[in-house]
C-alpha cells in the first residue's frame, strides 16, 4: 500500500505519533538546541521531522526510483548532521538543507552516468521506463505524457522546473540554493516549460 | 490526445507514492545512522588518540636527528691560491712521503727553471748541496 504526497512549498504536516513534542520548534531554536549535547538528538529528530518530505520529494522527483530516493534522503540528513555545527546562519537552514539534496542528486545522477557509461538519453530511457511502469500514473495519458517530457529536460533544467512547478518555490529562494542568477533560472524554466509544451503537443 | 494541449491546461499533481509509514518511520532511521555515524567517529577518535601520544615522541625524535643532520658544520674549503708558497712546501717537506711517481714528476720538470722562491734554497747553499753529492756515480 502506498501514500502518496503533495507538498509544494508548504511546510510538511507533522506525524501524529512521534516521541518527541508535536510543537515544531523555529530553526534558530533547533540550531540552538543541537549545539547543545543534551538535546542534540531531540533537536535533530525535530528537523528531520520538519525536512524530511521536502527533501524526499525533492529528490524523488528527480531520481523517479523510491529506493534510490529513500538512500539519498538519509545520505542528506547524515551530512546535515555532521555539518550543522558549522552551519553559519547567513542563510536560511532549509536552502541550505535544499542544497545539499540538490549536490546528492546531481551526483548520483552523474555517477550513475559515470558508472554504466551510458550517455544522456540512456538514463533518461532509462528514468522512463520507470516512470512507465510506475502504477500510479496507469491510466493517466496525460499525467504520463507530462512526466515524460519532464525527463527529456537536462538534469539542471529539470530541477529548476520542478522547484518552481511542483515546489512553488520563489526565484530568489531558487537562486540562494542553485547559486545562479534569477534572471538566468526564469529563463531557464521558461525554455522549459517550451520543451515540455513542444513535447506535449508530438504525438 | 488534442495536439493543442498546454501545461497549464494539465493539473498539477505529485504522480509518485510512497509506502505506508515512510514517513512516520524515516526519522528513526536516519536517528540510527547518526548514531552508528557518532559509534564511528568515537572509535576514530579512541584508536588516534594513543596513536598520537606514540607518534608524538616518534616525531620529536625525528625532528632532532634532522636538526642534528643540517646542524653539523661543513669541512672549511682552503682556496690554495690565498696559501703562500713557504707554507705549502713547509707543509710538504713536514707530512708528505715521496713517491715513485713523484719523482717521474720531478724528470718533467728538469727541463724548467724553478724559481728560487719554489725551491726555497739560497744558491750557496744549492751549490753546497751539489758538491756534495757526486751525481755522475749516483745509481737510480
Amino acid at each position: 500500500m502506498y501514500t502518496c504526497c503533495y507538498l509544494g512549498g508548504k511546510p510538511a504536516a507533522e506525524p501524529a505519533n512521534s516521541d518527541y513534542s508535536d510543537v515544531p520548534l523555529e530553526d534558530k531554536d533547533l540550531l540552538e538546541k543541537f549545539a547543545q549535547p543534551e538535546s542534540r538528538n531531540m533537536a535533530f529528530n525535530q528537523l528531520v521531522r520538519k525536512y524530511q518530505e521536502k527533501v524526499y520529494w525533492h529528490i524523488r522527483k528527480m531520481v523517479i526510483d523510491h529506493d534510490d530516493a529513500d538512500d539519498l534522503t538519509q545520505d542528506v540528513f547524515l551530512k546535515v548532521w555532521k555539518n550543522l555545527e558549522n552551519f553559519r546562519q547567513d542563510a536560511q537552514l532549509y536552502t541550505w538543507i535544499y542544497r545539499i539534496a540538490t549536490n546528492e542528486c546531481l551526483s548520483f545522477l552523474s555517477s550513475k552516468k559515470r558508472k554504466f557509461f551510458l550517455p544522456l538519453h540512456d538514463i533518461t530511457a532509462e528514468l522512463t521506463e520507470k516512470v512507465e511502469a510506475s502504477p500510479d500514473l496507469a491510466g493517466d495519458e496525460v499525467q504520463l505524457k507530462l512526466q515524460k517530457a519532464i525527463l527529456q529536460l537536462p538534469d539542471k533544467q529539470r530541477l529548476v522546473f520542478n522547484m518552481k512547478y511542483f515546489e512553488d518555490l520563489k526565484y530568489e529562494e531558487m537562486s540562494e540554493i542553485l547559486g545562479t542568477s534569477v534572471g538566468a533560472l526564469k529563463a531557464s524554466y521558461h525554455i522549459a516549460v517550451k520543451k515540455i509544451e513542444e513535447f506535449l503537443k508530438r504525438d | 490526445m488534442k495536439n493543442e494541449l498546454k501545461l497549464s491546461d494539465i493539473p498539477k499533481r505529485n504522480p509518485y507514492q510512497v509506502p505506508d509509514g515512510y514517513f512516520d518511520r524515516l526519522p528513526a532511521r536516519v536517528m540510527e545512522r547518526t548514531e552508528s555515524a557518532q559509534e564511528q567517529a568515537f572509535w576514530l577518535e579512541s584508536l588516534w588518540r594513543p596513536l598520537r601520544l606514540a607518534v608524538a615522541p616518534l616525531v620529536l625524535l625525528l625532528v632532532f636527528v634532522a636538526a642534528f643532520f643540517y646542524s653539523v658544520p661543513d669541512k672549511p674549503i682552503i682556496n690554495l691560491a690565498g696559501v703562500p708558497d713557504t707554507a705549502i712546501v713547509d707543509y710538504l717537506s713536514t707530512y708528505a712521503t715521496l713517491e715513485t711517481a713523484d719523482f717521474a714528476e720531478l724528470h718533467n720538470l728538469q727541463e724548467q727553471e724553478l724559481p728560487s722562491e719554489m725551491l726555497n734554497v739560497s744558491p750557496k747553499a744549492a751549490e753546497e748541496e751539489l758538491e756534495y753529492y757526486d751525481l755522475n756515480h749516483m745509481e737510480y
